[in-house]
Parts: structure tokens; C-alpha cells; sequence
């Protein structure tokens, strides 16, 4: 090959790359800089969503990046570090764990940006260590979504309901997890004495390991009334494995997030509950919020996002006005 | 044979070998360059030193790794434990320093060894048991995996000593403490592979086994060596990202080993050995942090950015082929 002939080999790549370039925005007013986990999952799908529209409605500029997957620890820094070098005003980062994006934060907080920690993946007391002050910090209540879901279940069983019930937790050692699973039994405590946690397993968010535990436990407990799983994959697991065993009068399932999966099964009358978290509505409302802290105007510093209880009634009703946010 | 004619016969391959290195590098420094200046016009923020430093700083690792590779990979070799033996690595280093309490020299130190060792085992498995390379790296891609997880509790394990956070987050004179350390090792690399009786004899077994052998290399004592380097070197990248988020993270280095081949081959290494330079995967892990830098800057989806550096990936190797099948024609 010539010499000339590499270098339009080289050109044509790069207008090859250049197709595939977004139009670059003006700096007019500042960007905003959103950086998700990924964004091949639909919970990060509806909340980019919710970002555009809340960009649209408050009329600001922004930019949104994903790591490739969500186990992409580094090639995220990596990112976040060259979305500061396109200088935005402020970062509304989803980090994949609690220290990925520690010296990007650093840098962007330096700068003198606004910095906001969308869906609570950071550590407060690693923040303080490393001198990070965060602007706000937006998501879902995961101790309220599981007390939500025990409330559900007292509402449907009575608060003399007697009897076993199994804990589904997440990825043992994940903090989402945990927070759905003790607020969810310590709300039940509370509401319903009668109704005991039997058991408590890591069903490490995966449906097949969910549904053998329900085996399990079915063994052990066949007057078992009800499952509370801490995500719609592994309640939709346990749901299988109740049917199979011809239990599925006798046991509620109530799962977390109100996923597509969830939405459908409850309409068909198989799982009874998801407390729907609303991703949608946590993209848009940081949006909002961001533009009020730039203002100047003061913004609570841990914003939770209400979570709503899906039923069949609820979603053949058709009438709460959030569901417009289940998406 | 007779060793005078196998030594000059390892000779004329030596020099048609480094004939090619240098075809290879001026072929992708045209590629990096002209892509630089594509990205330059492109963004207006891809110019700048800052920038620069963030495209070196992204590639740090990545090119501590691929320096790994070329050596394996040129001794017709394959490590595929590379991503997991560099997660392995951080974990040990953080639980040595921050569980156990030790100085932070130690915990640096830490890093390397576990994964100076995990490369040992490789090196031993591959050597003595015969089990082919493919299949323990492979393996050791989910031990030393499996192993950070259990290490960790599938957590990252916060809140090293300062010393260790300085070794990723410092800045003397304003350039990156790992920028640096990667620069230095990929500078000692080059002089190793290129110049050195090691580096040839790396080449000649990845060339021909038995010939290198005829000539009186110790392959199997050869290979062991550049194994455990291997997984030294991961080691050293997993120390890296550890200390930049001062942190020994479980799932750090996930799929990098890929990333790492994909470098070294851009770069003009042989995927079946008998060919490679550090210079030239520098080059070729820098077109593919060129890549990703200047596609971050516009914004782009992460999703493109895979499928450019899988066509730049082929791209390069088709270029190589040419020029190889334009030079036997000759």
C-alpha cells in the first residue's frame, strides 16, 4: 500500500468515525454532564428518558454517557475524566460502586462543579473521608420501598394474618439489597407480629437461584403465606417455583422495581405485588433539581423519589396518576 | 543441526523480525496520527494538554497490560487471566494494607506478588502438567477472579494508606503518578524485547519452538519466566487502579484481557508468535485511547465505540498481511 493510499485509509476511518459523532452542543448556559452505569438495561433506559425530558421542560443542555456494562468499573472513571474535559457546570454521576469515580469526583468538585449522586450509589462516610461534597443526592428510598411492601402485605392478609414468610435478599453484601429486606421485615414486625421471617437468603438477584431457595423452603415450610423478594427477577423466580407446587392460592409475592416482567405477570394474576420504583421520574427530577442549585436557589440534599405499589387492581384501575411514570 | 548455522539463521530471522516491527509502527503511528487529527477537528476539547494527560492516564493500565500480552503473545503464547489477575491483584494489595495493616510498600508490593504468583502457576501448569496455555489462562480467568470476590466479600475494600493513594493520585509536576510509572515500564519493556538476549529468545520460541530449541534455548525455563512476568505485570496494573481509586475493587480489570490482545495486536504483534515490539503496542493501545477519548468527547455511545475498535482491530491486521504477502512476493 502507498503512502497516500494510508492516509486515506486513515481519513476514511475517521469520517466513518465522525458519522457516528452526536452534534456537539454550545456552551451557552452550561451543559450538564449525566453518566450512567449502563444503558442496556431498561431501569437506566427510563431514566435517561426522564433526564431528556426534564432537559427539555427546564430547557438546559446536557450530555449523557454509560459505561458499557454495569461491571465496568475503570472504563467509567475513564469516562467521567473526559466528560470533565468537555467542561461542563455540573455531574450527575451514577457510579458503578462506592469508589470508581473518587478522583474524577474530586476533580469535577475542584473545578467547581455541581455534583450529584444519582440513585444513592455513593458511601456518605467515604465522601467526608475524601473531602467530597456532593451537591444532592436523588433515588429511591429502598428502606421505605420494602416497608411499602410489607404494608401491602398486612393489607391484604389482616393485621392477625399468622404465619411463615421468606426474605429473598439481593447480591449478599450489596446495600439496595439489604435496605429493601430489613425494611420490609422490620415493617412487618412492626404492623403484623404474627407473620415471622423464617428465613432470609441472598438469591443474588438471579431468578434461577431464587426459585430453588422458594424450593427449599417450601420443603421446610409448606404453610409458607408469603415471598418478599428484593427485585421483580427473583419474585418472578419464586412465582415459578410456588406454582409449580400447585401453592399459588395459598402464598403473596410481592417483588421490587415494577419491571416489564413484573407488570405482566401481575396483570396476569400470578405475582400479587412490585413496589414500582420510578427511574423516569429520579432522571427528570435531577435535572430540575440541578438548575434550581445552579440558581442558587437551596436544594435538600437527599431527594427521595416516591416508589408505588403495583397491583392487579391498581394496574387494571388504571387511574393512579404516577403510573404514567412506570415505564 | 549445527549451532553456528542455527545461530545465523536466527540471525537473518532477527533482522527480516525487526524489519517488520518498524514497517508495523509506521504504519499505525500514520493510523494514530491521522486519527488524532480527525478527533482534533471533530471536538474542540480533544486538543489540549490536559487532555492529553487524560488519554495517557485512560490508557495507563490498559498499556501495562498489553505489555504483558506482547511478551506472551510473542513467545506464541496466550494469557487470558490477564483483566482477572489484575483485580486479584488490587484486592490483595488493599486487604494486605488496609485488613492487615501494613506499610504501604508492602501493600504495593502486595500487588505485584499476587500477581507475580498467579502467573507462576500459570507458568508451572503450562510447562510441567502440559496443559495447554489456552486452557489455564482460562482457567486462572476464574480462579484468580473467583478469589478477589472471596477476598473482598464482593465488596471494594476502601481507605488505603496515603503513600498507596499517591502512587495513583499523585502528580509530580503535574503529570499523573501512573502516566509515569506505565511510561517507565513500557520504556524498560522495549529495551528488554528489542535489545536483550531474553527478548530475542522470546521471539525465536515464538518464531519456532524447535528451532529455538535446536539453538539451545531452554523454552520450557523460558516460558515459565515470561508467565510469571506476565502476571507481574498484571499485578502492577491492578496496583495502579487501585491506588487511583484509592480502593482494591473485586470485579476491577473485567474483560480487559481482550482489550489488552486487541492492543498488541494493532500494534504489529503476531498472534502467533515470533513477532512484536513494545513501541509498537504502545502505538496500538494508544489508537484504541485515542479512540475512546475523542468518542467520549463527542459524546458518542459506548456501544459505537466497541464496534470501531473491533474494525480497527481487523483493520490493522489486514494492513499487516498485506504488507507481509507484498514482501514474500518480492
Amino acid at each position: 500500500m502507498t503512502k497516500s493510499g494510508k492516509t486515506g485509509l486513515g481519513i476514511l476511518l475517521g469520517v466513518a468515525m465522525g458519522v457516528f459523532a452526536l452534534p456537539v452542543s454550545a456552551q451557552d448556559g452550561g451543559e450538564y454532564g449525566v453518566l450512567m452505569k449502563t444503558l442496556s438495561n431498561p431501569f437506566w433506559g427510563a431514566m435517561a428518558q426522564g433526564v431528556e425530558e426534564g432537559a427539555k421542560e427546564a430547557g438546559v443542555k446536557y450530555f449523557i454517557q454509560a459505561a458499557e456494562s454495569d461491571q465496568a468499573a475503570e472504563p467509567q472513571l475513564n469516562l467521567c475524566n473526559t466528560m470533565l474535559e468537555r467542561k461542563p457546570v455540573a455531574m450527575i454521576t451514577a457510579a458503578i460502586n462506592s469508589t470508581n469515580l473518587l478522583p474524577c469526583l474530586k476533580s469535577a468538585q475542584d473545578a467547581g462543579l455541581k455534583v450529584v449522586d444519582l440513585d444513592g450509589n455513593l458511601d456518605q462516610a467515604v465522601l467526608d473521608k475524601e473531602g467530597i461534597k456532593i451537591t444532592f443526592r436523588i433515588g429511591s428510598d429502598n428502606v421505605a420501598a420494602g416497608a411499602q411492601g410489607a404494608e401491602y402485605l398486612v393489607s391484604k392478609l389482616g393485621k392477625e394474618a399468622k404465619g411463615p414468610v421468606l426474605v429473598i435478599e439481593g447480591l449478599s453484601g450489596n446495600i439496595t439489597g439489604q435496605k429493601r429486606a430489613t425494611g420490609f421485615a422490620a415493617k412487618l414486625k412492626e404492623l403484623a407480629p404474627g407473620l415471622e421471617v423464617v428465613a432470609s437468603l441472598p438469591g443474588d438477584w438471579d431468578r434461577g437461584k431464587a426459585a430453588s431457595i422458594t424450593n427449599d423452603i417450601l420443603t421446610r415450610n409448606p404453610d409458607l403465606v408469603a415471598i418478599f423478594a428484593a427485585n421483580d427477577g427473583m419474585a418472578l423466580g419464586a412465582v415459578e417455583a410456588v406454582y409449580a407446587a400447585g401453592k399459588g392460592e395459598q402464598v403473596t409475592i410481592i417483588g421490587v422495581d415494577g419491571n416489564t416482567d413484573a407488570v405482566k405477570s401481575i396483570k396476569e394474576g400470578r405475582l400479587n405485588a412490585s413496589v414500582a420504583q420510578l427511574p423516569y421520574l429520579v432522571g427528570k427530577q435531577a435535572v430540575e433539581n440541578v438548575k434550581k442549585a445552579l440558581a442558587g436557589e437551596t436544594v435538600p440534599a437527599d431527594i427521595a423519589v416516591p416508589t408505588l405499589v403495583l397491583t392487579k387492581e391498581v394496574l387494571d384501575a388504571g387511574k393512579e396518576p404516577m403510573l404514567q411514570y412506570v415505564k | 543441526m549445527n549451532p553456528e548455522i542455527a545461530k545465523s539463521g536466527y540471525w537473518a530471522q532477527a533482522q527480516r523480525a525487526s524489519v517488520e516491527r518498524l514497517h508495523i509502527r509506521l504504519e499505525s503511528l500514520v493510523v494514530l496520527l491521522v486519527l488524532s487529527g480527525v478527533m482534533a477537528m471533530l471536538s474542540p476539547f480533544f486538543l489540549s494538554f490536559s487532555n492529553f494527560l487524560n488519554i495517557l492516564l485512560a490508557t495507563s493500565t490498559i498499556g501495562v497490560l498489553a505489555i504483558a500480552a506482547t511478551f506472551v503473545i510473542g513467545s506464541g503464547g496466550l494469557d487470558l487471566s490477564l483483566g482477572s489477575v489484575m483485580g486479584l491483584a488490587g484486592v490483595v494489595g488493599a486487604s494486605v494494607a488496609v485488613n492487615l495493616g501494613a506499610p504501604a510498600p508492602i501493600g504495593l508490593l502486595a500487588c505485584i506478588l499476587a500477581g507475580a504468583a498467579a502467573g507462576y502457576i500459570n507458568g508451572q501448569l503450562i510447562t510441567r502438567a502440559m496443559v495447554p496455555a489456552f486452557i489455564v489462562t482460562l482457567g486462572m480467568l476464574g480462579l484468580a477472579r473467583g478469589l478477589a470476590l472471596v477476598i473482598s466479600e464482593g465488596r471494594v475494600i476502601y481507605g488505603l494508606p496515603p503513600v498507596m493513594v499517591y502512587v495513583g493520585q499523585g502528580r509530580p509536576l503535574g503529570i499523573p503518578m501512573p502516566v509515569i510509572i506505565f511510561l517507565a515500564t513500557a520504556v524498560i519493556a522495549h529495551c528488554v524485547l528489542g535489545y536483550t538476549k531474553f527478548g530475542r529468545h522470546t521471539l525465536a520460541i515464538g518464531d519456532s519452538e524447535a528451532a529455538a530449541r535446536a539453538a539451545g534455548i531452554r523454552v520450557e525455563r523460558q516460558r515459565r519466566i515470561l508467565y510469571t512476568l506476565s502476571g507481574a505485570l498484571a499485578g502492577l496494573a491492578g496496583m495502579l487502579f487501585m491506588a487511583r481509586i484509592n480502593s482494591g475493587d473485586p470485579t476491577a480489570g473485567l474483560n480487559y484481557e481482550l482489550t489488552a490482545i486487541t492492543a498488541a495486536i494493532i500494534g504489529g504483534t503476531n498472534l502467533f508468535g515470533g513477532r512484536g515490539s513494545i513501541l509498537g503496542t504502545m502505538i496500538g493501545a494508544l489508537i484504541m485511547g485515542v479512540l475512546q477519548n475523542g468518542l467520549n468527547l463527542l459524546a458518542v455511545q459506548s456501544y459505537y465505540q466497541q464496534m470501531a475498535i473491533g474494525a480497527v482491530l481487523i483493520l490493522a491486521v489486514f494492513i499487516d498481511q498485506y504488507q507481509l504477502r507484498k514482501e514474500s512476493r518480492v
